[in-house]
């Protein structure tokens, strides 16, 4: 299967050091704007074609499917040219900045007969299947809510905040924290299903270019609810994820590999808490030798990415069903419609 | 005679803004939009230029009036993309819009760290090896970004017939910036000083301005790649212990031979970290050579090619990064009357 990719900035790094260990697939095309980023991607995992235009590599290249990794309020052009063109995509979160342009991509899409797949890439992290496996085995009990809350500085000079050079990500409604909004929404989609109704807060703490830094919501979903958020002042940095099902509770920090389970045991009440304890201790100081090691081989926290792009090349090859179909990608985003701030602070 | 110079603000960059008015150029300092220019004691004739090369639309009028380029702008901190699309891209924008400009001269800041110090056996010099793809990319984010940016720059200078100096300066340290990655590692205060007796590539910041001012105005620099160092370096063993007195510092040292430090990372990276993506750099072979590997550095081409010789002494270069500050105007006026009012040389 011929891949080609469109923006070889940070996160086409990842995109292209997964595909090179897929088996079946021929990395053939790449193209950025910056003609060197271009041809030092090509050169670093042998692409053989390199190009500054995107509608060139198309037509040359012919790719079956096309990573879309640029900043985001290109994805919708990029992302239509490439269906147009008779490509699958997989485009970076957020698949596009408004939902309608959402609507239009899948559309298109469908009657293209292609596929376009949205990176939920932490819906693929070990933690989250795990859970998701109990909750299939009938062991976890139903799903009654989801909390989710990414604690991360994006406040620092040389990232989203950067005074010299306006981040992307701050044209879309809500700034920097929208573009984490695909990762709330798409846990929250896994664990409750789509939301019917949403209700937000969007403020700001400090003083800063982005236009919003802290948000809380409350989701009601049709099977269960779901409190999301995102903190740019809480520390350290954390993506936790809590799932509480009718017999467990499960917890996992998504920076990490830590996921711990609380449920029924086979002693007296009163000792619960404390055998809990001892087992959570130890899958803890367990998880914290694994973190270490995880940063030294693999994709480290983006093992998710890892995973959702295997399984989708083996879907788009075997023809079987996506794991992240374009009605995922429908509900996700209409979700994240319900979350957008109603109005953008100055 | 005005010079354009990106990164002006910067360590380096605010020193070349100096030494070119010493000579008598006129300078527009290209800084970063949100850069605070307070304390640098520019004069004022000279022209501050606000952009940012990875997103200002109009760099054209940057070089309007301007007969040299003296790019010395990189991302230095951050992740290995992050300095790409600063340094490289950035560059890329530049040298585009000078493609519309009548400006044909341009002096570039490469670095030692292109070098394949792995390939390397003796001295080091203009004609030594540099990084080959694709095993440059074993390299650091800092190495794969100026490599970049250095080929970049020559195949603009080959496609619009610009003449085109590139200066590649060894560590470069001054005040607020004694200490060097060569140092070995450290440990809190503490130092592990991995070859004690190498001779480090060094040049203090206010010798190396000071080629960077007679490159852009000499004509026999044109179309030269020279290396940018004092001498052959002071040892690490004296220089750490200079820095510690200096700065303030102190803490113990303790010797290790290169042999046997070398040997082990070898292990290590062949037997646990082949495979690993986030590995501290000093436990990469090639990156470990680059930083540690005792080898001769000379000037010699530099001193030939122009004439130089450093400004600055040793002995002066440590006054004046651990001594009282140098006022702005004698720093202005040292080449002109050939004499450091603060110093005797």
């Amino acid at each position: 299967m011929k891949a080609a990719l469109i923006g070889a900035g940070q996160i086409a790094r990842q995109h292209l050091a997964c595909l090179k260990t897929l088996p079946g697939v021929d990395l053939a095309g790449i193209c950025d704007l910056s003609p060197a980023t271009a041809e030092a991607a090509a050169d670093r995992y042998s692409i053989p074609a390199w190009f500054i235009d995107h509608r060139a590599m198309l037509e040359t290249v012919r790719p079956d499917v096309v990573h879309v990794t640029t900043p985001p309020t290109s994805h919708f052009g990029l992302a239509l040219d490439s269906v147009t063109a008779g490509a699958h995509v997989i485009v970076e979160k957020p698949v596009t900045p408004t939902f309608q342009e959402v609507k239009t991509l899948i559309g298109r899409a469908q009657t293209a007969d292609r596929h376009v797949v949205e990176d939920h890439n932490y819906l693929f992290n070990h933690a989250p299947q795990e859970i998701l496996r109990r909750i299939r085995s009938g062991e976890f009990g139903a799903v009654t809510h989801v909390e989710v809350l990414i604690c991360l500085d994006i406040l620092g000079p040389g990232g989203f905040a950067d005074p010299n050079s306006p981040h992307p990500a701050l044209k879309l409604a809500g700034g920097a924290i929208a573009d984490f909004l695909p990762h709330l929404a798409s846990l929250a989609h896994m664990f409750v299903g789509p939301h019917r109704t949403a209700s937000t807060v969007w403020t700001k703490r400090k003083s800063s270019p982005l236009p919003y830094d802290e948000f809380r919501a409350v989701v009601d979903a049709e099977r269960g609810t779901a409190s999301l958020g995102f903190s740019a002042s809480s520390q350290p940095d954390a993506f936790w994820l809590r799932v509480y099902g009718e017999n467990m509770q499960a917890t996992t920090n998504l920076f990490e590999t830590r996921l711990t389970f609380d449920g029924p045991r086979d002693v007296p009440k009163p000792l619960r808490p404390f055998f809990s304890g001892l087992e959570e201790g130890k899958t803890i100081r367990r998880a914290a030798v694994s973190t270490l090691l995880r940063k030294f081989k693999g994709p480290g926290a983006y093992e998710g990415l890892w995973e959702l792009l295997a399984r989708t090349y083996r879907a788009l090859a075997d023809g079987s069903a996506l794991p992240i179909t374009g009605s995922d990608v429908l509900e996700v985003n209409r979700m994240i419609e319900a979350l957008r701030p109603q109005e953008q602070l100055p | 005679m005005r010079a354009l110079v990106t990164g002006a603000n910067g360590f380096l960059g605010r020193h070349v803004v100096d030494a070119l008015l010493a000579r008598g150029v006129k300078v527009r300092a290209m800084v970063r939009p949100a850069a605070q220019l307070e304390g640098l004691d520019w004069p004022s004739s000279v022209e501050i230029f606000r952009a940012d090369l990875r997103t200002t639309r109009d760099l054209c009028s940057a070089f309007e009036g301007v007969d040299v380029l003296l790019h010395l702008a990189a991302v230095v901190s951050g992740g290995e993309d992050a300095q790409f699309a600063g340094t490289v891209a950035g560059t890329e924008r530049l040298l585009e819009a000078m493609a519309d400009t009548t400006c044909q001269r341009l002096v570039l800041c490469s670095t030692f760290s292109v070098y394949n110090y792995s390939a390397i056996s003796r001295t080091l010099n203009e004609g030594s090896p540099i990084h080959q793809t694709p095993d440059l990319y074993d390299r650091d984010g800092y190495t794969i970004s100026k490599w970049w940016q250095e080929r970049v720059t020559r195949r603009f200078a080959t496609k619009y017939g610009w003449d085109v100096t590139v200066l590649r300066p060894g560590f470069i340290w001054g005040r607020d910036h004694g200490y060097l990655a060569a140092l070995g590692q450290q440990f809190g205060r503490h130092h592990l000083v991995i070859g004690p007796l190498t001779r480090m590539p060094m040049t203090h910041v206010d010798n190396c301005a000071d080629v960077f001012a007679l490159a852009a105005i000499d004509g026999r620099a044109r179309g030269q790649t020279l290396n940018v160092v004092d001498g052959p370096g002071e040892r690490i063993w004296r220089y750490l212990s200079d820095y510690m007195h200096g700065s303030g510092n102190h803490g113990w040292r303790v010797p290790v031979p290169y042999w046997l430090a070398v040997m082990v990372v070898r292990l290590g990276f062949a037997t646990v970290f082949r495979t690993a993506t986030k590995v501290p750099s000093i436990l990469v072979p090639p990156r470990f050579e680059s930083r540690l590997k005792p080898l001769r550095f000379e000037n010699r081409k530099l001193r030939e090619t122009l004439g130089w010789t450093p400004p600055f002494d040793y002995q002066q270069c440590l006054a004046r990064t651990y001594g009282p500050t140098v006022p702005t105007v004698a720093r202005h006026l040292y080449r002109a009357e050939l004499v450091n009012p603060n110093e005797t040389r």
